[in-house]
């Protein structure tokens, strides 16, 4: 590396703000970045292997804590594996309950994601905005299920948890609530110059590179690539529901994969989720919410299962997968694989970081909504004379706030 | 590759398609179709096993059809065998017709090794990378093949997910149970530092 004067500048790996302690390692060639490698693996907590040694039923709530944010994924992809091991049939008014808590979710995933972008480039009113608008869909969250996080929401066979039509005035006026506030949204993120400067031609993700890494959901959904669970493998009641890929060249943008097409997308994506749940309050048929109501008399089901099945659901980082196998006889689940969203986004990190500035290190991060994020410290290491130099978070951040300030010519916020 | 106005590929062209082109060494062809919803939508899942010989020739059928999208791979130690299964999908991109293709492959623990396929399927390194710290297998020209999720520090010749003498067995304590508590852990080396010594 010292033929070439290229720094090398590794980020991560703890901060206690997020739940995913994360490292990437940056080449740097002055300001540009040359190279970018993840490596995760901090907080790997052997999920899985707890799992094999658990009965089907303990691993609901096992599942439902790999994230702390997308609660509802893995429990809904777990269940759904099991269920198709296993033969068993949820009833229909649980795959409609079960797509409006999904939808939910992504209303509140998405919400976060922008105000964590919006301060990666110094707009702290944005974060404060955005996180406190997110708090009327936990409130519903909590007003379904009980809780904020960890809904407790999943069983074989359908859902925990009834939305009776009480509950149906509170969904819309919440619904309604963020329809209103979309016009505002959009106007922060897609319409204000400087955020267009900081995000147009940034961590661009080309078509090509997006297929070939097998990147998944909104991330590559920026770059025009038609990929999304619930339309091209409708689980659930998405195949009743109408949707449509939402790709920047729906609303006349170009399908570039820059930050920009990324944060439309989800924004496009919040709107929709509000119709998908309108569309299920209207249709949901009025029948039990589990067909599977015996919880013994299911699980010896399960222990006399012999089979394999896959779940696999958007959400809303994009497709995630689980693979279960059950074996005869045996109680324990004989195989469990879990694989996230972020798992196959890591790998369009390198294309989307070349060539990049060190300032754009937080907004690109933070562009595939990774359950990371946040740049506890950097270091940077001259291989010439071997000093270093550590970057903390906040200088970090602090190089990204001034990015921003210099585009808008020196003016003082 | 499959020209686009030809796609997407029905269940039945696909069990064809693979039955033509992999002949004997595709065995266990199993369809499924399963309807989800009021308006009976279906989703759609092939699982197939191939002999380990015809196992690149297989992903290549596989890519033809359209750059696939690997979802992960996962294995399991089955006794005698670790069996790997790489789950793809084809047909994205046009609604409900996307199709899971799970494709096993059996290595005798004899022989754990698998030849690459991130030369056709980049995205696949993180999860060859994984399977190679895991399981215990080789992946033959893998371009990288440093640890991707556990600690430096874990024992080089113990695989998490094997059930036999190189599993966990050992590796983990019970630090409810007394007697267990007080025995050393196996890595004597101090947590965390610099991954890169």
């Amino acid at each position: 590396m010292n033929s070439d004067n290229t720094y090398e500048v590794p980020i991560g790996p703890i901060h206690p703000a997020l739940k995913e302690p994360f490292l990437i390692k940056f080449k740097i060639d002055g300001e540009r970045i040359v190279g970018a490698e993840a490596h995760p693996g901090m907080n790997h907590r052997g999920i899985e292997f707890m799992g094999m040694h658990r009965n089907p039923y303990k691993v609901i709530p096992l599942s439902e804590r790999i994230c702390g944010i997308c609660s509802i994924v893995h429990q809904h992809m777990y269940v759904t594996a099991v269920e198709h091991a296993a033969g068993i049939e949820p009833t229909n008014r649980a795959r409609y309950i079960r797509v409006i808590m999904a939808e939910l979710e992504r209303i509140h995933s998405h919400v976060l994601w922008a105000g964590v972008a919006a301060h990666e480039i110094g707009f702290d009113t944005h974060l404060h905005f955005t996180w406190m608008i997110r708090e009327k869909v936990m409130d519903l969250l909590e007003y379904i299920t009980g809780n904020r996080v960890n809904y407790a929401m999943w069983t074989f066979g359908g859902v925990n948890r009834d939305i009776p039509k009480r509950m149906y005035p509170k969904i819309e006026a919440t619904l309604k609530y963020y329809e209103e506030l979309y016009g505002k949204l959009e106007e922060i993120f897609l319409g204000d110059p400087s955020i267009r400067l900081r995000t147009i031609g940034v961590g661009v993700l080309t078509k090509e590179d997006a297929l070939r890494l097998c990147g998944v959901g909104p991330t590559v959904r920026a770059s025009g690539v038609r990929k999304d669970v619930r339309i091209d493998q409708p689980y659930a009641a998405y195949g009743d529901l109408d949707l449509e890929y939402q790709l920047p060249s729906l609303y006349g943008y170009g399908d570039t994969g820059d930050i920009f097409s990324k944060t439309l997308v989800r924004l496009k994506e919040l709107v929709q989720s509000i119709d998908i749940i309108r569309q299920c309050l209207d249709q949901m048929p009025d029948e039990s919410i589990n067909s599977e109501p015996k919880m013994a008399a299911t699980l010896n089901k399960l222990k006399k299962a012999d089979g394999e099945g896959i779940g696999r659901i958007e959400a809303p980082r994009g497709e995630a997968f689980h693979y279960v196998r059950l074996k005869g006889g045996k109680e324990e689940l004989d195989c469990w694989k879990v694989r996230a969203s972020t798992y196959n986004n890591l790998a369009t990190y390198a294309p989307m970081f070349m060539g990049e500035q060190i300032a754009d290190i937080p907004i690109i991060a933070a562009c595939i909504d990774p359950c990371i994020g946040c740049m506890d410290r950097a270091e940077i290491v001259d291989v010439n004379t071997g000093k270093r130099r550590e970057y903390h978070h906040e200088e970090l951040h602090r190089l990204s706030v001034k990015k921003t300030r210099d585009l808008l010519g020196g003016v003082e916020r | 590759m499959i020209p686009e106005d030809r796609l997407p590929v029905s269940m039945e062209d696909l069990e064809k398609y693979f039955k033509k082109h992999l002949g004997d060494a595709l065995t266990d062809f199993k369809r499924e179709e399963f309807k989800k919803g009021l308006k009976g939508r279906a989703i759609k899942v092939i699982w197939m096993k191939v002999d380990r010989e015809k196992f690149l020739f297989a992903i290549k059928t596989i890519a033809n059809i359209q750059i696939p999208h690997l979802s992960v791979t996962s294995g399991s130690d089955m006794g005698d065998f670790v069996e790997l299964i790489y789950h793809f999908h084809v047909n994205y991109g046009y609604p409900g017709e996307e199709t899971s293709i799970n494709l096993k492959v059996h290595l005798p623990k004899s022989d754990l090794t698998i030849p690459t396929i991130t030369d056709m399927i980049p995205g696949a390194l993180t999860t060859e990378r994984e399977k190679q710290e895991f399981l215990g297998i080789t992946v033959l020209g893998i371009p990288d093949s440093r640890r991707l999720w556990l600690d430096e520090n874990y024992p080089k010749d113990r695989y998490p997910w094997r059930w036999d003498e190189t599993g966990m067995e050992g590796c983990s304590r019970y630090v409810h149970d007394p007697a267990e508590a007080t025995q050393k852990p196996i890595s004597e080396k101090p947590r965390g530092g610099d991954r890169d010594e």
